[in-house]
C-alpha cells in the first residue's frame, strides 16, 4: 500500500499550529493560568479555522492566509509570557485583521479602474494623510489606510489615465507626509510609485520626470527643517540592547519589558526578550515568502489595474520591513517603527491584513481565469 | 488550573527555547518549499496551456524587413502597442511610434482601440484620427489594424463570437454526391431517431418469447447494405482517366502558424 506524501501546506499548517500551542502552553504550565489554557486553545483553534473555512469559502491564497495568520499569532505569543491580558487583546486585535483581510478579497472583485475609483481612493487618502497634519492628537493613526488607498488611487489612474496623472496624488501625498515628519512613510510612498511607474509605465522620460519631483520634495523638506536630523539616538542604542539582551535562545526568564522609549507598537522587542534572536530572525525571514508569493502574484495578473496593485501592496508592505529593522538594530539612524502584522496598534495591523486580503483575492481572480482558461482548453479539445 | 512544579518548569522551558528555534526553522523551510511547490504546479498548469492569458493573435499582413509577413505576436488581454521592446506588443516598422496604441479587451464587444495623441492608426480601413470621440474603435476577428507601414490582423480564440461578419453554413458539396445516402442525416436535415424496439416487460407472461432488441449484425455484402454510399468511386473507372486524378503528393510540408488559424477559426 502506497503511502500518501504530505504536501507542504500541510506540513505548514501542522506546524504551526503546534508551535502556537506549545508556546502558549508553556508559560500556562509554570503559572497554572486560565487565560494563557484559553489563549492556547482560542488562538490555535481560530488559526486552523481560519486557514481552512475562510480559505476554501473565499478561494483565498492559502499561503498568504497562513503566512499573515501565524505572523499574527507570533505577536500574541510574544506577549503572553509577560502580559496575558494583552495577549488577549491582542487575540481580539488578529481577529478584526482576520476580518479585515476577508473584505479586503472581497473588495478587489468590487473596484473596477475608473475615475471613480481613482476620485475616491485618492479624496480619502489624501484627507486622511491631511487630518493626520491638521489634527495632531488623533486617536489612532491612518498613515497605512492612507498609503493603501493612494495605491488604490495610482493604479486606477495608471490604467485610465496614463503615468503623469497617476503621479499626482502620490506627490501630494508625499508632501502630507513630509509635512507630519514622517520621513520613512514618505520615502517608502515615493520609491513605491516611482517603481510602480518603472514597471507599469516603463517610459524614460516619465520616470526621470518622477524622480526629479521626488528628489526636489525631499530637498525642500531639508532646507526648510522638515526632515528630523538623522543621529544614532540613545532610542537606538536601547533598541539595540533589548533585542540582543536575551541571547540567541532566549533567557528563560519572562522579562517585563521597561517603560522606555522604545515604541510600545512594536512586539519585535517581547519576542526577541522571550523566545532570542535565532526565533526572532527566522520568524522574520518568513516575510520573504510572503513578498515572493506577492510578487508572483503581481507577475500573473491578467489585468494591468491588479498587477499594479498587487505590486503596490507588495511593495508598501514590505519596503517598511528593511526600513524598521535596520533602524532596530540601529545601523541606520531611522526613526524606529513597528515591523509589519507584528504590532499592537489595531488600524496598522487591520489596514496591513486588509492589504494581503487585497493580494489574496487578486490571486483568486488570477486562479479563476486560469481555470476558466482550463475549461476552454477542455472544450477546444 | 493545571500547573507543574518549578523543577519541571525549568527542564520544560529550556527544551522549549530550542525546541521553538527548531519550529522556527522548519516553519521557514516550509513556507519557501510551499512557494516552490505553488510555481512548479502553475508551470507545469501553463505547460499545457499555452494559450492561457491570451486572447488571440496578431498575424503580420504586410510589415518591415525586422518584421516580416506571417509573424505572429500573442495578445494579452491589454497592453501597449508600439516600437519600444518594453511595450506588450512591439512593432518596429517605420511610422510606429514609440507608444503608439493602447489595447484593452472587453468581453462580449472585442479589442478596444485607444491610439495616442497624434499616432495614426487605421482599423479596416478607417482611420482613428478622423473617427469621432464618441466612437469606442473596436477590433473584432478578422479586423485588421494599420500602424504605420505595419498591417496587423486580428485572430481571436473565440472567434465565432466576436466577429462582424456574417456566419453562413457550409453548402453540401454538388460535385460529391456519394457521401450521403437519403437514410443518413446530411447537413442541415434534422435529425431522426430510428425506431427502438421496447425491452420486454418481465412482469408479462412468455415475455422469454418476445422479440428482443438486439442490433442488426453487420452486413459483409456492400450491395445488400443500404448505409453504405450509393455510387462508390468505381475502382475501373478511376483507372481509365488519369489525368482527372490529383496528384499524389509527398509528405505534407510544414504549415506556417497563419494558415493554422485560417484553418481553425475560418468562417
Amino acid at each position: 500500500m502506497n503511502r500518501q506524501k504530505s504536501s507542504p501546506r500541510f506540513r505548514f499548517v501542522g506546524a504551526a499550529a503546534l508551535l502556537v500551542l506549545l508556546a502558549l502552553l508553556a508559560p500556562a504550565l509554570r503559572e497554572g493560568d486560565q487565560r494563557l489554557y484559553l489563549l492556547a486553545g482560542g488562538v490555535t483553534g481560530a488559526m486552523l479555522l481560519c486557514m481552512i473555512i475562510p480559505a476554501r469559502l473565499f478561494s483565498l491564497d492559502r499561503l498568504i492566509l497562513s503566512l499573515a495568520l501565524y505572523l499574527g499569532a507570533v505577536g500574541i505569543i510574544s506577549l503572553a509570557p509577560a502580559n496575558p491580558d494583552a495577549a488577549l487583546i491582542q487575540l481580539l486585535r488578529c481577529s478584526v485583521g482576520a476580518v479585515a483581510l476577508m473584505i479586503g478579497a472581497m473588495i478587489i472583485r468590487i473596484i473596477t479602474p475608473s475615475m471613480l475609483t481613482a476620485g475616491i481612493s485618492s479624496f480619502l487618502g489624501l484627507l486622511l494623510l491631511a487630518g493626520s497634519l491638521l489634527v495632531s492628537d488623533l486617536p489612532f493613526p491612518f498613515t497605512e489606510a492612507a498609503l493603501v488607498l493612494l495605491i488604490i488611487s495610482f493604479s486606477s489612474l495608471l490604467v485610465c489615465h496614463g503615468g503623469t496623472a497617476a503621479m499626482i496624488p502620490g506627490v501630494i501625498g508625499t508632501v502630507l507626509l513630509l509635512l507630519q515628519g514622517m520621513t520613512v512613510e514618505a520615502f517608502v510612498l515615493a520609491l513605491t510609485v516611482l517603481l510602480l511607474l518603472w514597471s507599469a509605465d516603463g517610459r524614460l522620460g516619465i520616470m526621470l520626470a518622477a524622480f526629479v519631483v521626488f528628489a526636489g520634495l525631499f530637498w525642500g523638506a531639508a532646507q526648510l527643517g522638515y526632515l528630523p536630523a538623522f543621529t544614532l539616538t540613545e532610542e537606538h542604542s536601547l533598541s539595540l540592547s533589548t533585542l540582543v539582551s536575551a541571547g540567541l535562545f532566549g533567557s528563560g526568564e519572562t522579562v517585563l519589558l521597561p517603560e522606555t522609549a522604545l515604541p510600545a507598537s512594536s512586539l519585535i522587542y517581547p519576542l526577541s526578550e522571550n523566545y532570542g534572536l535565532i526565533f526572532t530572525g527566522l520568524t522574520l525571514l518568513l516575510y520573504l515568502p510572503l513578498m515572493l508569493r506577492g510578487a508572483s502574484v503581481a507577475g500573473t495578473a491578467r489585468s494591468r489595474f491588479h498587477a499594479v496593485m498587487a505590486l503596490g501592496c507588495v511593495l508598501i508592505f514590505s519596503l517598511r520591513i528593511p526600513a524598521a529593522l535596520l533602524a532596530a538594530f540601529s545601523v541606520l539612524p531611522l526613526p524606529l517603527t513597528p515591523l509589519p502584522l507584528l504590532t499592537d496598534s489595531l488600524p496598522d495591523l487591520a489596514v496591513q491584513m486588509l492589504t494581503l486580503g487585497l493580494l489574496c483575492g487578486i490571486s483568486s481572480v488570477n486562479e479563476a481565469n486560469l481555470a476558466e482558461d482550463a475549461h476552454l482548453a477542455m472544450l477546444a479539445k | 488550573m493545571f500547573k507543574v512544579s518549578p523543577e519541571i518548569y525549568k527542564v520544560i522551558n529550556t527544551a522549549s527555547r530550542y525546541l521553538f528555534a527548531f519550529f522556527a526553522l522548519m516553519l521557514l523551510l516550509f513556507a519557501l518549499a510551499w512557494l516552490y511547490d505553488e510555481r512548479r504546479k502553475r508551470r507545469e498548469r501553463l505547460r499545457y496551456l499555452p494559450e492561457a492569458g491570451n486572447i488571440g493573435e496578431m498575424v503580420v499582413i504586410s510589415g518591415s524587413d525586422q518584421l516580416p509577413a506571417d509573424t505572429w505576436f500573442p495578445i494579452p488581454r491589454e497592453g501597449i502597442l508600439g516600437s519600444l521592446r518594453s511595450c506588450d506588443l512591439v512593432v518596429p516598422c517605420p511610422g510606429v511610434r514609440a507608444r503608439h496604441l493602447a489595447f484593452s479587451w472587453q468581453d462580449g464587444a472585442g479589442l478596444v482601440i485607444k491610439p495616442f495623441s497624434g499616432c495614426e492608426t487605421i482599423v479596416d480601413g478607417i482611420s482613428l484620427m478622423d473617427a469621432g470621440k464618441s466612437e469606442t474603435p473596436v477590433m473584432v476577428h478578422g479586423s485588421c489594424l494599420q500602424v504605420g507601414s505595419a498591417v496587423l490582423r486580428l485572430q481571436l480564440l473565440s472567434a465565432l463570437e466576436h466577429t462582424n461578419r456574417p456566419f453562413a453554413a457550409p453548402a453540401p458539396s454538388q460535385e460529391y454526391t456519394g457521401a450521403f445516402t437519403a437514410q443518413q442525416p446530411q447537413p442541415g436535415m434534422p435529425f431522426q431517431q430510428e425506431p427502438v424496439l421496447p425491452f420486454p416487460d418481465p412482469q408479462v407472461p412468455g415475455y422469454m418469447d418476445q422479440p428482443y432488441p438486439i442490433d442488426p449484425p453487420l452486413s459483409s455484402d456492400p450491395a445488400g447494405d443500404s448505409s453504405l454510399p450509393e455510387s462508390v468511386p468505381d475502382a475501373a473507372a478511376a483507372s481509365a482517366a488519369p489525368a482527372e486524378q490529383p496528384p499524389v503528393q509527398q509528405a505534407a510540408p510544414r504549415r506556417k502558424r497563419a494558415d493554422r488559424w485560417k484553418e481553425d477559426f475560418s468562417e
